[in-house]
């Protein structure tokens, strides 16, 4: 019994232990790429209480040259010989970029205090560093990585804008979002070898996921730019709760939202099909109170709803795209591909999808002259062979979907729509293309209507 | 138990906010809120100095699980419907905080100050009828 109990004792110890080890890989060894500017890479087992001092000692000789002369750049900021690797923000399989002097009178004058880059970019103000150092675990940026499929916190990276080297070293620190963002904010300089910009060149910033081992150069996710730290404790304009990371949305009085509520807006406009096509934006919204310059400029955030609900948004953005450049959808159930064909063309063929002809004016089958009336039931007794009335009646597929449509919608007078009205006044906004109009009189909305039947 | 949703929470501190700090001459049944959360019943008296002095108005807020992304229904209920041009009989309320101009940063307390000062400003007790004769 005593043996059971040691064993399974045993185990779960070991388990912990792996555990333990897996969540905090900085207590062994750290694998680290060391990258030259003379084009060889290096694998290397550091140990993460090393100091960069330890590390040229190791990468000298193989760049053929004394530790003094090399250099070693890391995320823009050349380290300095005093700095432990832990506290560098390293992940496994990181790359570090060694580089040799051609000059060591460059490096007097470049020398400067380095400060690593692992600080929150904040637009406008800038978060001291004191502040900075209190918040050191919660200061993060959020990105979306598609390797794990998930919002992920990230890390900021530099290269340079010309050859793509993170050989780089950048002049002065991003100090917004905007620095990070807009191409050519940030000016550096080159260690690359054969880089064709060396002594000026322009910094390129970009993101990597912290939370999975680095999959090599490609291996980037999109900033999420939106989410910041709660670090202000501002409660969430919908729940009034204080959460750590919160959406800020761009409106000048930059409103925020936790993002439990972000999505639960993000889904509940979206099911109302009330995203609008911006030109320059794409399908998106605004911020909930609906302030001008709100609207999300990175369609990524959107990747924060479920995989379905994110499917849902690519289909619609999709299909509204399809309408607002005149296009048709494809009316068979199950079908709607979307069909851009000339203006004038009123015989629509589904070329790229179910295959169905039909009318771009009254969305039925096609026909020659004039639409007839919407209601078109196969009539039953242009069949041929014998059946019973009642059984074919009964044996149509979808048949009740459409009935239960027909019975509880209204088509909307302008875009004809299929509209239910679940409730409130019979004032109706159309969904889909805004018009105002009448439940009863099915046409515009009018003050008659809200003197005889507003409230029905 | 499910945790409570966005919805749900925010209802619960709008509540005890509103008890805490009501407008004045608006008092809730707290009671009656805890039995059915989407569903309260507000008490309002018509303000001192105002054509409604003395008067006692009923209000009900419905809630959506929409709330606060989308507006509470509010209407006057009960007995005492005020007259007012911008107040139907059967109750309705015409405020456009209510409909086009709903935003999830105001909350029960600044409808409940909207509608107070609805009333307040009343010149002239009207009822809606002027309109239906258009």
């Amino acid at each position: 019994m005593a043996d059971i109990f040691n064993f399974i004792f045993g185990v779960v110890r070991n388990i912990f232990r792996m555990f333990s080890s897996s969540r905090n890989p900085l207590n062994n060894s750290l694998n680290i790429f060391i990258k030259c500017n003379t084009g060889n890479t290096l694998t290397v087992g550091l140990d993460p209480k090393w100091d960069i001092k330890d590390v040229k000692n190791i990468i000298a000789p193989k760049l053929g040259a004394n530790p003094d002369e090399v250099k070693i750049i890391f995320a823009g900021k050349e380290l300095d010989d005093s700095i432990i690797i832990e506290d560098c923000d390293l992940g496994e399989q990181s790359t570090l970029h060694a580089v040799k002097l051609k000059d060591l009178s460059i490096r007097a004058t470049k020398q400067k205090k380095c400060s690593l880059l692992r600080e929150t970019v904040e637009d406008e103000d800038e978060i001291t560093l004191l502040q900075e150092k209190n918040n050191r675990d919660k200061s993060h940026f959020y990105v979306y990585c598609s390797v794990c499929a998930a919002m992920k916190i990230g890390k900021l990276r530099i290269r340079c804008s010309k050859c793509k080297s993170g050989a780089f070293t950048v002049d002065t620190d991003p100090k917004s979002w905007n620095d990070v963002l807009k191409p050519n904010k940030i000016s550096g300089h080159c260690e690359q070898n054969d880089c064709p910009d060396g002594v000026f060149g322009w910094a390129q910033f970009y993101f990597r996921c912290a939370e999975h081992i680095c999959q090599g150069e490609n291996d980037i996710a999109v900033p999420l730019y939106l989410l910041k730290n709660n670090l202000r404790k501002i409660p969430c304009l919908a729940c009034t709760e204080i959460k750590d990371i919160v959406f800020v949305f761009t409106c000048r009085e930059a409103h925020v939202t936790c993002l439990e509520c972000f999505r639960v807006y993000a889904v509940l406009r979206l099911r109302e099909r009330q995203f609008v096509l911006d030109d320059s934006f794409g399908y998106t919204i605004s911020c909930p109170v609906g302030c001008e310059n709100s609207l999300i400029d990175e369609c990524h955030h959107f990747k924060l709803l479920t995989k379905e609900q994110y499917e849902m948004y690519q289909k619609f953005a999709t299909e509204e795209y399809i309408l607002k450049a005149g296009g048709v959808l494809c009316p068979q159930p199950g079908c709607g591909e979307g069909i851009i064909v000339d203006l004038k063309c009123d015989k629509i063929v589904c070329v790229n999808g179910c295959g169905y002809v039909f009318c771009r004016k009254c969305l039925q089958g096609y026909h020659i002259g004039e639409c007839n009336s919407v209601d078109n039931n196969i009539s039953i007794d242009n069949i041929q062979h014998v059946t019973d009335p009642a059984k074919a009646l009964q044996a149509r597929w979808d048949e009740a979907t459409n009935v239960a449509i027909r019975v509880t919608t209204k088509p909307c007078p302008k875009c004809r729509t299929a509209t239910e009205r679940s409730g409130g006044c019979m004032h109706m906004i159309c969904t889909r293309c805004s018009f105002h109009w009448c439940w009863v009189c099915q046409i515009e909305w009018s003050r008659d209507c809200m003197g005889t039947h507003w409230f029905g | 138990m499910a945790s409570p949703s966005p919805s749900e929470r925010r209802l619960q501190k709008e509540l005890s906010s509103l008890m805490k700090d009501p407008p004045p001459g608006v008092s809730v049944d707290a009671n009656a809120v805890y039995q059915h959360l989407n569903l309260w019943n507000v008490h309002m008296k018509g303000a001192d100095g105002t054509l409604y002095q003395g008067e006692d108005f009923q209000l009900q807020f419905r809630f959506s699980s929409k709330y606060p992304f989308d507006s509470p229904e509010v209407t006057f209920v009960g007995d005492n419907i005020p007259i007012h041009p911008h107040v139907y009989s059967n109750g309705h309320i015409c405020l456009s905080i209510l409909t086009d101009d709903w935003s999830p940063a105001l909350s029960v307390q600044s409808v409940c100050l909207s509608i107070i000062s609805m009333l307040s400003s009343c010149k002239e007790k009207a009822s809606t009828l002027s309109i239906e004769k258009h």
